[in-house]
């Protein structure tokens, strides 16, 4: 192929490897990231470290108003019901109570358990549950549908209009029946994934304050200018009458992009009471009704010829994002069936909807697939990373896969790996296994605001957010690199919608769209800083060394202090925003697994993980670090853990907390290796989607490895891992 | 000359679709990557919500998406 590049691999230092890929950044932008980085691509610790290690860093929960009063919402008990009335009056007499709203309307229906009914304010917490639950409310209860079983039955009652099952477009590719004639082997197995719901560490919630017709908003957002246009919206309000401001929040993962129920009731709450109202969801609430990722099923046919090559595909799934949400998920994942054939079905029930959880579709479409990759080379008795190799799409610029699974395969150890059915006496058997993700990602459209002040201080002002990923640190470190200063010189002023505008923080589009911002609008500044007090060309002007001096020659300027002086009492004040050519999409990673599995408990315990990512030029290597770590952390609860159950019979879940919806704790985090490619010749890619995409996929199929019995269905729970070995004992499931 | 940010959605536009819908790609500035374009397939996974609400069902009790809350169609709660 034309476009297929000469990729050569040089490992730096054991973690770094420069990819030679064709270039996607313009190196003849004016402002092209520098070819020897000072602080660039190196590991700088966050700004906000200190404040958030010590319990200063101030998130919505932590605001305190003057007069703050605290916001309760009452949710529906039933799954299905016709609100026939609402009667707030009681509430209203309860002590400490300011004020009482409706979310529901008399006639209008709740759709789940957990769905929005009513809401108080109050002066105390536990005054405000009081009260909600004082309101009376008359429900007439409707026949509902507690799980995917249910409502795909015939004789299921239609709950949602137009029907329980939504069926979409089918996708169909090349010749079927060739295709599984010229199959050697076929296998024909179904796989299923779970609900997972995101579990921010912060709840979602937010603090809404009126002055006159002026709303303040202190939000758990990803999105404070989006947050800003949801409360004008829904309020009938002008955007200009709002300001949303999010200092530190506790992760969002896809579900916090506008004020949401709990945000309006806060507002009209606030507007109500005359007084700021705090309303933040409490884990159940947080679980029941903030989004979750939906589940998947796929029942599949699949075929191999002799010599490994993947020649037929056909696939029935389905899933449910909840209550009238879809449910989709890419598949076949990454690999190239010739022929191909899939029809997808939305399943509703009467649970809490879906909502964006990091990298949507992906993870579902890779574990099945990635599952059913191992089976089919297993088949053709292949090792299960040449018969992906042989399998990969031709090659692209960002399809690197290839590349990265000789590379970390060598490093992981891979020859080491036995095949299906660790033979090694004794209870615990460990396992390999391995795949892939690939993500799009890119960004665009931020503004920013760079002020130089006489004093030597730099302000950088832009209406990002940081989801506690580093977003500060990042500014910092391309501010600090553009100027010749040092990180701590730079202060940094983000999420506040009254700063210049900048896009949501959501599908690895941050990065991406915020760094090539900050160099265009700090190299402007200096720019400016440089024909003021060098009286040069503004393309003359250069920064290094704690100095501004002429392009070339760092002798000929001054020192940092010294130009600012020079501008008396005028500051340089520059805003500007993202240009082309300092950033790009699309990444492609690759995982491995080993695990070892107890076969008399079935308790399995992830032991590491190598993650192999690109990410194009890496702005700060150890937050760069800490997205893979995060992400894979995150795939480990998605393959062992987490699990959103629903009671079959009252369609309430069953484990709305921390207690039994389970996330890993420190002791079941393996031990995590990452090789990032650095790529500067691409510019910025966010890399907060892809690393989670692919671990539970390569933890599955390292079980599979260990004990010689695959469990097609995630969370592999020990309940299930001793199931599939009994079903082995009893005939086989390979 | 720097890329202004839009369009805002390829999923709802302010012609077809009715004011109040809403999904997450209307609040992320992305550049469509052409390979994952290709790769993608016409799977959907998005989660859209309505204004009127904040839910994923419209004031009417009915689904908000892209394919139901489209200008015409005869639903009253569309703007």
């Amino acid at each position: 192929m034309a476009d297929e590049p000469n990729v050569p691999m040089e490992e730096m230092g054991g973690q770094v490897a420069e990819v030679n890929l064709p270039a996607s950044a313009n190196p003849n932008s004016p402002y092209a990231w520098p070819k020897e980085r000072r602080l660039l691509s190196t590991r700088v610790n966050r700004i906000d470290g200190p404040l958030k290690v010590s319990g200063r860093a101030k998130y919505s929960y932590d605001v305190r108003r003057p007069g703050l009063l605290y916001g309760r919402i009452l949710r529906s008990p039933h799954p299905h019901a016709r609100i026939v009335s609402i009667d707030l009056a009681p509430a209203l007499k309860m002590p400490g109570v300011k004020a009482a709203i409706n979310i529901a309307k008399p006639g209008g229906k709740v759709m789940y358990v957990g769905d929005e009914v009513a809401a108080v304010a109050a002066v105390t917490e536990d005054q405000a549950r009081d009260a909600a639950r004082a309101i009376k409310v008359e429900y007439e209860v409707l026949p509902f549908l507690a799980s995917v079983e249910q409502a795909m039955r015939p004789e299921a009652p239609v709950v949602f209009e137009g029907g329980n099952v939504k069926a979409s477009q089918t996708e169909e590719e090349g010749n079927l029946q060739a295709g599984f004639a010229a199959a050697a082997h076929v296998v024909e197995q179904t796989y299923a994934t779970q609900v997972q719901t995101h579990v921010s560490l912060e709840t979602h919630g937010c603090v809404c304050e009126w002055e006159g017709d002026k709303l303040t908003a202190w939000v758990s957002t990803q999105a404070v200018h989006g947050t800003r246009e949801g409360f004008a919206t829904s309020l009938g309000i002008p955007q200009a009458n709002v300001r949303v401001i999010t200092e530190h929040m506790g992760g969002g993962f896809g579900s916090k992009f506008g004020p949401d129920v709990q945000g309006i009731a806060c507002a009209r709450l606030a507007k109500e009471a005359k007084a700021p109202v705090q309303l933040m969801l409490d884990r159940r609430e947080e679980h029941l009704a903030a989004g979750n990722r939906p589940s998947a099923v796929a029942k599949i046919k699949a075929g191999v010829s002799a010599d490994g090559m993947l020649t037929a595909f056909d696939a029935e799934s389905w899933g449910t994002g909840g209550a009238g949400a879809s449910s989709g998920f890419p598949l076949p994942y990454i690999y190239t069936f010739p022929n191909r054939r899939r029809v997808h079905k939305d399943v509703y029930i009467n649970a809490g909807q879906q909502r964006a959880m990091r990298a949507p579709g992906h993870p579902q479409g890779c574990f099945i697939t990635e599952m059913l990759m191992d089976e089919l080379a297993d088949r053709v008795k292949m090792d299960p990373i040449e018969f992906r190799i042989r399998n990969l799409p031709p090659q692209a610029p960002n399809a690197m896969w290839r590349e990265y699974f000789k590379v970390g395969a060598a490093k992981f150890g891979w020859d080491k790996r036995h095949p299906t059915g660790d033979p090694t006496p004794g209870p615990i058997k460990r396992g390999m296994g391995c795949a892939a993700n690939r993500w799009g990602g890119g960004g665009r459209g931020t503004q920013a605001q760079c002020e130089i002040l006489p004093d030597g201080g730099v302000v950088v002002r832009c209406g990002t957010q940081d989801l506690g990923v580093g977003t500060r640190t990042l500014i910092a470190v391309i501010a600090a690199e553009t100027l010749g200063l040092q990180v701590k010189d730079i202060k940094v002023e983000i999420g506040d919608s009254n700063y210049p505008f900048s896009g949501g923080s959501g599908g690895s589009t941050t990065a991406p769209a915020v760094s090539p911002a900050i160099r265009v609008t700090v190299t402007k500044a200096l720019q400016e800083l440089g024909t003021r007090v060098l009286g040069v060309p503004a393309d003359q002007v250069a920064a290094s060394g704690g100095r501004v001096h002429v392009k070339g020659n760092p002798s000929k300027g001054l020192a940092w202090a010294e130009a600012c002086r020079k501008l008396q009492t005028t500051p340089v004040s520059v805003n500007a925003g993202w240009e082309p050519g300092l950033s790009a999409s699309g990444s492609s990673g690759v995982q491995f697994a080993e695990v070892s599995v107890d076969i008399e408990t079935g308790v399995t315990k992830v032991e590491r993980i190598l993650c192999v990512q690109d990410c194009g030029l890496i702005v700060n290597q150890l937050t760069a670090e800490s997205q893979c770590i995060g992400g894979m952390i995150m795939g480990v609860g998605y393959a062992l853990y987490e699990d959103r159950i629903l009671d079959r019979n009252t369609a309430m879940q069953v484990n709305p907390n921390m207690e039994w919806y389970l996330v890993p704790g420190m002791s079941d985090i393996p031990k995590i290796d990452i090789m990032l490619m650095n790529q500067p010749e691409r510019g910025v890619i966010g890399i907060g989607e892809p690393p989670t995409i692919s671990t539970a996929a390569a933890i599955s199929n390292a079980v599979a490895n260990a004990i010689g019995v695959r469990v097609r269905s995630i969370p592999l729970t020990p309940q299930k891992v001793l199931t599939a070995l009994e079903g082995e004992r009893a005939g086989g499931t390979l | 000359m720097a890329d202004h940010p839009a369009p805002a959605s390829r999923l709802v536009t302010p012609e077809a679709h009715c004011a109040h819908l809403r999904h997450k790609g209307m609040y992320v500035l992305s550049t469509p990557d052409p390979g994952e374009l290709k790769h993608a397939g016409n799977w959907d996974a998005t989660a859209y919500w309505c204004t009127q609400t904040q839910k994923a069902m419209g004031p009417d009790g009915s689904p908000a998406n892209a394919a139901c809350c489209v200008s015409g169609n005869g639903r009253g709660c569309c703007h």
